[in-house]
């Protein structure tokens, strides 16, 4: 354990005070009685349903049966069941049914059957508040023994004493902080964008069949990459297929094809999206940039609100620039968005030379672009 | 000396809530249920004098299994009725032996219920005797507070 220079010295009793973990713990250990009233009153419910199964299969053994039968709380007369095989069960609600005795065993089958997942789930909740409660008990007295917790900063070295969750013991100094911080986030970012990926999946998914608009991608301006006209075809197909794509970026290119495929009709994820797609877009090289391109290009035609992003990216493009400048989005568009575009957009890296042309350019566009298709504000953009 | 007393006041104050509202809690619910065994018992003559009044002779009824599970029962014949009577045991009766075993033991609920209310009522009223002497003595207390401190003043 290295001493550094800059440390802190908390002693755990500061952070958890004693009695107060020590009530906590009180308070969690009442929860816990309560749950386990509330199991053993279900348990008891779960009991009389078997019983009464067992009743229901006997009654219609027999024509008649003699019994007491209730008048009110505190009288009974003398009297006989009849119709042994005609039940009436209450379904809920008020709702009753009349069946016969084997219908009624599985009804109140079906009933012990959610009881018993009622159990199970109250069986859980005992468990966590037990942790709960053992996690306080731990800290109450770990406090009162006057526990110290030790951060310092990173000279190489992190190390801790108290409790267990804060901080790890380093191998040496070879990661600084800053690369490891790196390192994860962008680990972060790529499971981050990974299981956004998925969500977007099931959504296109959903939405695939109302969307006819891949026709318009058809039209893309020529100058464009070549990539484009077959990327757009093979979104068209609605396939995944990365035949199209430079095989060296498959992987990612793939990744940004599933956006696109994703994200054409859920333009206000797309922007959720951006920031990791454009994260990892930034690591590889200007062909990825490319396919944020199409990425762009693609939702065009579909998103009439985000073309004015197009030229912006079209400028990336011609720059042939570092992947800093993709990232780079439109300023809020004034359009009335067709869909519900909230223009809150979260910018990555910003890149300040090309911010200033974009406003202009998007304003000049917008008037004019409302109308007609998106994509044709590229050849405006172009000329 | 007068911080000594208001302390004392106050845990004596909060000595007695501690005993007396759980009395109070106690009491009312015992009444309640008196209430409802009262509630039963005048549904009970009710219904009979019902079935007097119409001549019922047979009855059809569901009877509840258990889980809200019914069954049709019948009653031939009505003539004899078996009533609660406490501590587990029911007595077969005519119907107008019925009516007057009910009568009686409605009486007798109305004494009990009366019992509690007293001893309710006088709960609060300890409850109430209690506040208004902690706020004489915290106004008494600080009285002297004042009056010692102006004259250690002199």
């Amino acid at each position: 354990m290295e001493e550094g220079a800059n440390g802190t010295v908390t002693p755990l009793a500061s952070m958890f005070p004693a009695d107060e973990a020590q009530k906590a713990a009180g308070r969690v250990q009442d929860a816990i009685a309560e749950k386990r009233r509330e199991l053993d009153r279900v348990r008891g419910f779960a009991a009389d349903n078997a019983a009464l199964v067992n009743l229901v299969q006997k009654l219609p053994e027999e024509l008649h049966h003699d019994v007491m039968v209730p008048f009110g709380k505190a009288a009974f007369f003398p009297g006989r069941l009849i119709h042994t095989n005609e039940f009436t069960v209450l379904l809920g609600e008020g709702y009753y049914a009349e069946r016969t005795s084997k219908q009624t065993v599985e009804i109140l089958r079906r009933r012990g059957k959610a009881l018993e997942t009622h159990v199970d789930s109250l069986k859980s909740i005992i468990e966590d508040l037990k942790t709960e409660a053992s996690f306080f008990d731990k800290t109450a007295s770990e406090a009162a023994e006057g526990l110290v917790e030790i951060r310092e900063e990173l000279s190489g070295e992190e190390s801790d004493e108290g409790s267990s969750e804060l901080g790890q013991k380093e191998d040496g100094p070879s990661i600084s902080v800053e690369d490891k911080g790196k390192i994860l986030n962008e680990d972060e970012e790529y499971d981050r964008l990974m299981s956004k990926l998925d969500e977007l999946e099931k959504e296109e998914l959903a939405a695939e069949a109302a969307d006819n608009i891949e026709e318009e991608t058809n039209e893309v301006d020529p100058d464009v990459v070549s990539d484009q006209s077959s990327f757009h075809q093979n979104l068209k197909d609605l396939e995944g297929s990365h035949s199209c794509m430079p095989p060296s970026h498959s992987e990612r290119q793939a990744s940004n094809e599933e956006f696109l495929r994703q994200t054409r009709q859920q333009p206000a994820l797309v922007e959720k999206l951006n920031p990791g797609d454009f994260t990892i877009a930034s690591s590889q090289k200007d062909k990825t940039s490319h396919g944020n391109d199409l990425l762009w290009n693609l939702k065009g035609p579909d998103i009439a609100d985000k073309s004015p992003k197009l030229p912006a990216l079209e400028e990336n493009d011609h720059a042939g620039s570092s992947n800093n400048e993709v990232p780079i989005q439109p300023p809020k568009p004034k359009v009335d968005s067709l869909r519900a575009f909230t223009g809150s957009i979260i910018e990555h890296s910003p890149n300040l030379p090309i911010n200033p042309r974009e406003p202009s350019a998007t304003s000049s566009k917008v008037p004019g672009s409302q109308s007609s298709k998106p994509l044709s504000r590229f050849r405006m953009q172009r000329k | 000396m007068d911080n000594y007393r208001l302390d004392k006041v106050h845990k004596f104050e909060e000595f007695v809530d501690q005993r007396l509202k759980p009395d109070l809690v106690r009491a009312v619910s015992e009444r309640d249920k008196v209430f409802e065994q009262q509630k039963t018992f005048s549904d009970l003559r009710k219904n009979i004098e019902n079935l007097q009044k119409n001549s019922v002779t047979s009855l059809r009824t569901l009877v509840n299994l258990g889980s809200e599970a019914y069954m049709q029962a019948e009653v031939p014949d009505m003539q004899r009725i078996f009533v609660d009577v406490g501590l587990g045991f029911h007595v077969e009766f005519t119907w107008s032996e019925a009516l007057n075993y009910i009568s009686l033991r409605e009486e007798k609920l109305a004494r009990q219920i009366e019992e509690y209310t007293h001893h309710i009522a006088s709960i609060k009223a300890q409850i109430k005797m209690v506040y208004v002497t902690r706020k004489y003595a915290y106004a008494f207390a600080s009285l002297l507070n004042r009056l010692n401190m102006l004259v250690h003043h002199f």
